[in-house]
């Protein structure tokens, strides 16, 4: 039986935009006393301050200003560097947050891409309808977290020209991905729209290999490598911000380049 | 001596550390530490010098993530402190007062005089040409650090810097470099200040009085 | 027949690997598992011998220490595929060649690992001659399993 407390219709987002000032303060006066403990804590000498949940807030609070500074300093025209292909490493190299031997590959025949929220036409695509969609290949360097990096040709759709092409809200804030292994992840709408972000299918001269997404993931010149979900099975358009797996363990969440 | 003028006199009372430098001093202190000890926790996902691995007990940070907000939360303390630091040493005149000029035949004698092991100390407040050579190397270090670590954070928006430094991971190299640099430096500091305990105490408590040219005699410690 | 071939030596090295890694990324191969069963398992990926020579050859340990570089592909009498590292020594001097069957080893983007030996059994291995293998051209394309970093 449905909570008497819970209200008919769910609230709606747009109350989170009308407080976002208020919101804004109290993360400003979460960051500050924070911030006091923090430094208070360094000068106490044998104290763990590896640890305390407000030194971990104050971490958190400092870590989104972070962000913001990173969405300012996003130039949306700003290409990434791109390379020859000879300088293409073949095969790319593998990474997720398990081992290669756990990874289940997704059946092109069955597989859908899912799409919700701020989007006009909302029919879910085949690989072969997103394969006969304009096509753009990117010699980019792929940038890890951990420090390493390699230089990998991805070719796709520009993620731009779909969002374009299936009538998404292009003045959200968010674009969502849920993939087949349980990862999501979302991004903001600015380098969704970057030029050089791709929905590939591709890479090197062959269909994108089950280890690195197959039949779809996304790659974007603009972001670390755990902004690039693989095996994407749906993409969601909203002002809300969507999942992201690894903005609650700590991660920067913007995780621009 | 020299009454006629108060401001004069005001000057001569100056400590050879004044309360702003010792501030900066310890912020410092205290945002160096976390900053190498949480990008020894960054450094350990993908290690530059083959078998260098540090262990958990001198990294900040549990895994990468905190690490890394670790990192970006210490970098504004030692950048907005750098830059104060920088900025009232040469609106003072201190930094070329103290640092300035190095001359090669000091340098030497220095050295030499060291191998001696004579360790002139008793003389706080002015450096010797082996100390000034030091505190230049690391402050340059220290903004080598925040331009390769800018070139890390955003390759992409900071293309034209990572392209100077040769690339992402030549970026890296000069940031792992820069550290080992600083780390070298803070041993043979601790170190010193520790055989010479009155450098940590002036420091502290802000050391002789020294006259307006920064080279005044020695006072008696309070 | 040729399977077997292939199949019994490698079970044999199998056996005594098995004691060593902890890590999480390039692990060993599971228990009972041949070399040639469990790279099947690591989703092999299609390289060039050309691509594969001077790259670092490294062990599956988060300090990613250097075991030596490769130097050439080899195939065995039996047809096994074997990878000749420069093992040993410090920045290449002082090292020794030794052979790897291909299925001890991943691919981590640039560089390999060797995931089904000890260090202790690398230095067991002797050194390579040469006798009775054949080196394989750059433009042959093999098929070598994919790790993720040890941490």
């Amino acid at each position: 039986m449905r909570s008497p407390f819970r209200p008919a219709a769910p609230p709606d987002p747009a109350i989170l935009d009308d407080h976002r000032r208020l919101i804004r303060s109290l993360q400003r006066r979460r960051l500050i006393q924070g911030g006091l403990s923090l430094g208070a804590l360094t000068m106490l000498t044998g104290c763990d301050v590896r640890r305390p949940a407000s030194v971990q807030a104050a971490l958190l609070a400092i870590r989104d200003l972070n962000d913001s500074l990173q969405a300012l300093l996003f130039d949306p025209n700003k290409l990434a560097p791109t390379y020859p292909a000879s300088m293409v490493l073949n095969p790319p190299r593998f990474n997720a947050y398990y081992d290669v031997m756990k990874v289940k590959p997704v059946d092109g025949a069955k597989w859908r891409l899912e799409l919700s929220g701020l989007i006009g036409d909302k029919r879910p695509w085949t690989v072969e309808q997103i394969e006969a969609l304009p096509q753009r290949t990117e010699i980019i360097k792929h940038v890890c977290v951990e420090g390493w990096d390699y230089i990998g040709q991805w070719s796709g759709v520009p993620f731009r020209a779909f969002l374009e092409r299936v009538g998404a809200d292009l003045s959200a804030r968010y674009v969502g991905f849920h993939c087949a292994d349980g990862y999501t992840s979302s991004i903001d709408m600015a380098s969704a729209l970057h030029p050089q972000t791709l929905l590939a299918t591709r890479y090197g001269d062959d269909v994108l290999g089950d280890p690195f997404g197959y039949p779809l993931r996304l790659r974007m010149s603009t972001k670390l490598g755990y902004k690039n979900p693989k095996w994407v099975t749906a993409i969601e358009v909203n002002n809300v911000r969507p999942d992201d797996m690894w903005d609650k363990p700590g991660y920067s969440w913007f995780a621009g380049l | 001596m020299d009454k006629s003028s108060p401001a004069l006199s005001r000057r001569r009372s100056r400590r050879l550390h004044p309360m702003p430098i010792r501030v900066m001093h310890w912020i410092n202190a205290a945002a160096m530490l976390v900053m190498i000890t949480s990008g020894w926790g960054i450094y350990d996902d993908d290690v530059i010098v083959r078998g260098l691995h540090f262990p958990q007990a001198l990294r900040l940070g549990d895994w990468a993530a905190p690490s890394l907000n670790w990192h970006f939360a210490g970098m504004w303390l030692l950048v907005l402190n750098g830059l104060a630091y920088l900025s009232y040493g040469l609106v003072t005149g201190r930094l070329r007062e103290r640092l300035l000029p190095i001359r090669i035949a000091d340098l030497v004698k220095t050295v030499r005089d060291t191998l001696h092991l004579r360790i002139a100390h008793e003389d706080l407040t002015t450096y010797n040409a082996v100390q000034k050579v030091l505190y230049v190397v690391v402050i340059l270090a220290g903004a080598s650090q925040v331009l390769t670590g800018l070139a890390m954070w955003k390759p992409v928006q900071f293309s034209g810097l990572v392209s100077l430094l040769g690339g992402f991971q030549d970026a890296r190299v000069v940031h792992f470099l820069g550290m080992s640099v600083i780390v070298g430096f803070l041993l043979v500091h601790v170190l010193l200040s520790l055989l010479v305990p009155q450098t940590l105490w002036a420091m502290l408590a802000g050391g002789p009085r020294v006259g307006p040219s920064g080279h005044g005699e020695p006072a008696p410690l309070p | 027949m040729m399977r077997l071939a292939i199949f019994l030596p490698a079970l044999l090295l199998n056996t005594s690997a098995l004691a060593q890694s902890h890590t999480p990324g390039g692990m060993p191969p599971p228990s009972g598992m041949s070399l040639a069963q469990s790279t099947a398992m690591r989703f092999p990926q299609r390289v060039r011998v050309g691509s594969l020579l001077h790259r670092l050859v490294i062990r599956p340990v988060e300090s990613q220490t250097v075991l030596g570089r490769v130097v050439q592909v080899v195939r065995d009498g039996d047809g096994t595929i074997e990878l000749v590292v420069a093992y040993g020594g410090f920045l290449g001097i002082g090292s020794r060649p030794i052979a790897v069957p291909i299925d001890a080893t991943v691919l981590l983007g640039t560089v390999m690992e060797i995931v089904a030996y000890t260090p202790e059994q690398l230095r067991h291995l002797p050194t390579f001659t040469g006798a009775g293998t054949t080196p394989l051209p750059a433009d042959t394309v093999l098929r070598v399993g994919l790790a993720k970093p040890s941490h």
